[in-house]
């Protein structure tokens, strides 16, 4: 059971992740933002529920929708660092190399694979490596549902399974792999059904339902801190937004009917905890207000911070290949 | 279904063939004529035997390296003569002797073998898709050793052949050994054909010793296949008797195996249990056996003194010149 | 000194850097014991934690290195036969050679990818290739090539200790030559050449295997009065070019032997910093003996028709140096891999013979 604290702080990483984004949209705009933006508006829940209570020590793959925002914010990295990255500064989580690729291993966040699918193998190096270590540290490696069709999932899957690293797979199902459904390329309805076959667990959630996703992801990281091995955990969720900012929504060679988004717009992550927790007394108003206007200032605040950070000295181009 | 007497026949007939010639190339291998290696399929035949016998000319054929794919080849039609010419780097050979052991015919559906292992599934999948475009009812099959299942590209062709439901049929020759590694100590599950499942695809166990009940497995995924009503997993349980190589240390995790669990796998030999069974039945009698080892050994000694006795190409340089496009 | 055979001096390495320092962990396709047999003994020694047998997975092989290394630890990520780091692409030349510049520099990649290289076995084109000119082309890869005991062992000790990955290749015909070590711990640096040979008439810079195959034509050359320096660059990447600039400004001949695919592979590379840097002090243009543009044919007769051969590398010699002389005396290297003898010679594993 999740107490008052613990709720108050699932919720309010929801609306920093949500206005983080709004951040990130309005830096598209206005041309800031190096790179493209691929909103993660509606998939809070994902991210957030999975991350929010993880040790600092262990480690997360997420996946290019969103960049990260709604695991590595929960898991510490500061979202001037994040913005600033965007905008290639040298005060970035990467001094501005990386942009979409925020990485900051003090945070146990070491990067986003440029091509999708990379990080199943490095995850189940980073299992070993936990295995090995034995601090009870484990791996949270969220992926799109595209993204599982790569054969690195297979393989990192049977690598994870037999060694039983202590690994939560994570499947964020926003139901698009870009333009296609992903009805359309996979065989089954559910993807949790792989992990019959590696005889892990394999579980789907609802993903609009943070508490539900936290649930989920807690009863696997237990299983994987106690040696246990790796799970399957597929979150059912819905892209709002286009593929990335400003492109036009397709879905297969023709548009994305408004009627088809209309019914997850209602399913909003953060409006559905919101209601929950003014009916259970959690929260009041005045609270909900506050922490959006707290949310509202720590972002722009950060965005301010990245707009006056210094461009990366070009000269550091001379010492990028090797550590010495 | 049940199978004709002659089916049974021709299914033990096929089992001895590839024994003899088996034996041959190990033969071949220890007197210097085969250059390289040779990874001998002994006890293993039933697979390929069981699962290639009755499959149509035009039907496509992806072998695994083990026994260089005789037990597949040899029944989808290829001459003896010419996979030992191949071999032998005769100008006979299916490849004209350039591919070592890397079996290809066209004509018989047999496109190539991948020096990479895993490097059929994807392949597969694409001939699945042309057959089905096609529509003649043509079927893939892919027979790959157990280890090569863990490659990532059986989870990209999985979802690709359930999800377009391609006439694909992947079977797991499962010997229980990866190169030197026991696979029990690097795949978590018993069972290969649990992989099945995830992908929605219909998954069967089968004692891979037997050659009648792996044909009748096959027979119920290709009838599926010919019906579009797409793939099959078939796993296949044997046993490697051979090093993996022949020459080769004998050994697992760095100590030689112990002769005991091979001495029981030898028990199950392949042709061993048809043999009694089907004298059992009484579709044989001992000198129909004798009359068959026989025949099978005359065909191997034939094959073997002809695919010798071929030319070797007289200018290889020529060969190289066209090594590289297709004009 | 004591001699040890090439494959005995990678086992030493593994041995010793593994007991020197706990994170270093090995990992692969057989690595208790299998188609190479340099990693026997370390199961006993360290345990199924540290010696680890992967299924058929090169993506996740390589790609778990890459994670490993950056939660912490030194794998050595064991990839059988080069040929396989084509499968591995992504993880190898994406992630690890990448992954530190894409993310700011500030991640550590301690990683060795070893697998064997070369061909003369009669494999086949997926066996038998030399991937020194994608390693050496791709940015962020260090790459090791070692053809004696010696080097092998200081070459892999220096590997594992280096803090960014390191492809380390032994080539397959290699491994039971002989070689004197010294008893005492020691390491080689990387980008520091080795002379293997010294001569005053013409340069050859060999590249791995090449430079046993350049050995064999210098000495039957020195019997004819040509005086070739054979020089091994030993890694790539970082590329010693000063060493042999300064043999050219001695020689002002130079002849370059690499294995791999003569176009766009490493001798267009080295041939062209030496245009660059000693352009002046040659008095011949630069000759370059390498594998054909074409696979490399398994079948018993065409290998040698691809591969480089010691008659084409004296043939370069003598044309860098303008004379005309009888050469076929110099043997096609036609030894191809007898498994079967070169463990047997180890007595590492008991032969069965059939």
């Amino acid at each position: 059971m999740l107490t008052k604290e613990q709720k108050m702080k699932l919720y309010t990483n929801l609306v920093r992740v949500r206005k983080l984004d709004e951040i990130m949209v309005k830096g598209v705009l206005s041309g800031k933002v190096c790179g493209h933006w691929s909103s993660q508006k509606g998939q809070e829940a994902v991210g957030v529920g999975a991350t929010t209570f993880l040790r600092k020590d262990d480690y997360i793959f997420f996946c290019h929708r969103g960049h990260g925002i709604t695991t590595v914010i929960p898991k510490g990295i500061s979202p001037r660092a994040f913005i600033a990255e965007h905008f290639s500064k040298n005060s970035g989580a990467c001094q501005g190399m990386g942009c979409l690729h925020v990485a900051d291993m003090e945070y146990g966040a070491p990067g986003l694979s440029g091509s999708l699918g990379g990080d199943f193998v490095l995850a189940a190096g980073m299992g070993i490596a936990a295995k090995m270590r034995a601090k009870g540290q484990v791996v949270v490696c969220i992926q799109g549902d595209g993204t599982y069709g790569r054969g690195t999932f297979h393989e990192a899957a049977l690598m994870a399974a037999n060694w039983k690293l202590p690994i939560v797979w994570g499947v964020e199902n926003n139901q698009y792999m870009v333009f296609t459904p992903t009805s359309d390329i996979f065989p089954k309805e559910n993807m949790a059904d792989l992990a019959f076959g590696y005889g892990m667990p394999g579980v789907v959630v609802d993903g609009q339902d943070v508490v539900a996703v936290f649930e989920a992801f807690q009863t696997a990281i237990e299983r994987a801190r106690a040696g246990e091995g790796p799970s399957l955990i597929e979150c059912k969720t819905y892209r709002i937004e286009p593929h990335t900012y400003g492109m036009v929504d397709k879905r297969c060679a023709g548009l994305r009917s408004p009627e088809e988004i209309e019914p997850w717009v209602k399913k909003d992550p953060v409006n559905l905890f919101q209601e929950r927790l003014l009916k259970e007394g959690v929260l009041t108003q005045a609270d909900v207000d506050r922490i959006d206007r707290e949310a509202i200032e720590e972002m722009e605040e950060a965005e301010r911070f990245a707009t006056e950070s210094p461009a990366p000295d070009p000269q550091i181009l001379k010492q990028v290949l090797y550590w010495k | 279904m049940d199978l004709t007497k002659e089916q049974k026949i021709r299914l033990y007939t096929n089992l001895v063939r590839v024994r003899k010639l088996d034996e041959t190339m190990v033969k071949a291998l220890l007197t210097g004529k085969i250059s390289t290696f040779f990874h001998s399929g002994e006890g293993q035949e039933a697979v390929g035997v069981g699962a290639c016998s009755f499959l149509r000319e035009d039907d496509y054929l992806f072998p695994s390296h083990r026994g260089h794919a005789i037990s597949k080849t040899l029944i989808k039609g290829l001459p003896a003569r010419i996979i030992l010419a191949e071999h032998y780097g005769r100008i006979t050979g299916c490849c004209d002797g350039v591919s070592g052991f890397h079996t290809c015919d066209m004509k018989l559906g047999i496109p190539g073998m991948s020096g990479t292992l895993g490097g059929h599934f994807p392949l597969a999948v694409g001939m699945g898709l042309a057959a089905q475009l096609r529509g003649k009812k043509q079927v893939v099959m892919v027979i790959e050793g157990e280890g090569t299942y863990a490659r990532g590209t059986f989870h990209e062709s999985m979802i690709m052949a359930a999800t377009w439901k391609l006439p694909n049929l992947f079977i797991v020759e499962n010997n229980q050994i990866m190169g030197n590694t026991p696979v029990k100590i690097i795949h978590p599950k018993d069972d290969f054909a649990d992989l099945g499942f995830g992908y929605g695809v219909p998954a069967k166990v089968v004692d891979g010793q037997d050659v009648f009940a792996v044909h009748k497995e096959v027979q119920t995924a290709i009838d599926r296949a010919r019906a579009d009503e797409g793939p099959s997993l078939i796993e296949c349980k044997t046993y490697r008797i051979q090093p993996h190589a022949v020459g080769l240390p004998d050994t697992l995790l760095g100590r030689p195996r112990t002769q005991e669990e091979i001495e029981v796998w030898r028990k199950r030999d392949p042709i061993k249990l048809a043999q009694k069974r089907l004298l059992k039945e009484g579709v044989l009698t001992q000198v129909d056996i004798e009359k068959i080892d026989g025949g099978a050994a005359n065909e191997m000694e034939e094959a073997d003194r002809l695919a010798w006795a071929d030319p070797m190409p007289t200018d290889p340089k020529e060969i190289l010149k066209k090594a590289l496009y297709a004009e | 000194m004591r001699e040890v055979r090439f494959i005995q001096a990678i086992n030493e390495a593994l041995l010793e850097e593994m007991k020197r320092d706990e994170t270093v962990f090995i990992f692969g396709e057989c690595v208790r014991g299998g188609t190479f047999p340099h990693t026997n003994g370390l199961f006993e020694k360290f345990g199924k934690d540290r010696v680890l047998d992967t299924s058929i997975s090169e993506n996740a092989i390589a790609g778990a290195a890459v994670g490993a290394a950056l939660a912490g630890y030194r794998p050595i990520a064991e990839l059988m036969f080069s040929d396989f780091f084509l499968i591995a692409g992504d993880e190898i030349c994406n992630k690890a050679a990448k992954w530190r510049f894409t993310h700011g520099m500030k991640l550590k990649m301690p990683i060795v990818y070893m697998a064997s290289t070369g061909g003369y076995i009669r494999s086949d084109s997926e066996h038998s290739q030399s991937v020194e000119s994608l390693i050496m082309h791709t940015p962020g890869l260090r790459i090791a090539i070692p053809t004696t005991p010696y080097d092998a062992k200081g070459l892999l000790k220096t590997a594992i200790r280096d803090d960014d990955p390191v492809v380390y290749l032994y080539h397959k015909l290699l491994l039971t030559k002989k070689g004197e070590i010294p008893d005492e711990e020691y390491t080689i640096p990387f980008g520091l050449a080795d002379v293997k040979k010294e001569g005053k008439d013409v340069t050859v810079v060999a590249v791995g295997f090449m430079v046993d195959l350049s050995l064999g034509v210098a000495n039957k050359l020195q019997e004819r009065g040509i005086s070739v320096e054979v020089i091994d660059p030993r890694t790539l990447e970082p590329f010693d070019i000063d060493t042999i600039v300064t043999s050219v400004k001695k020689t002002k001949r130079v002849v370059i032997v690499d294995e791999d695919t003569l176009r766009c592979g490493v001798t267009g590379e080295i041939g062209m910093q030496i245009m660059e840097k000693a352009f002046d002090y040659l008095d011949a243009p630069i000759q370059r003996v390498a594998a054909a543009n074409c696979p490399i044919p398994a079948g018993w007769y065409l290998e040698e028709h691809v591969l480089p051969q010691p008659p084409d590398i004296a043939a370069a010699i003598l044309k860098v140096l303008g004379k005309d002389m009888d050469i076929s005396d110099m043997k096609k290297e036609k030894v191809g891999f007898d498994a079967v003898k070169a463990f047997g010679d180890l007595g590492i594993t008991k032969v069965k013979q059939n």
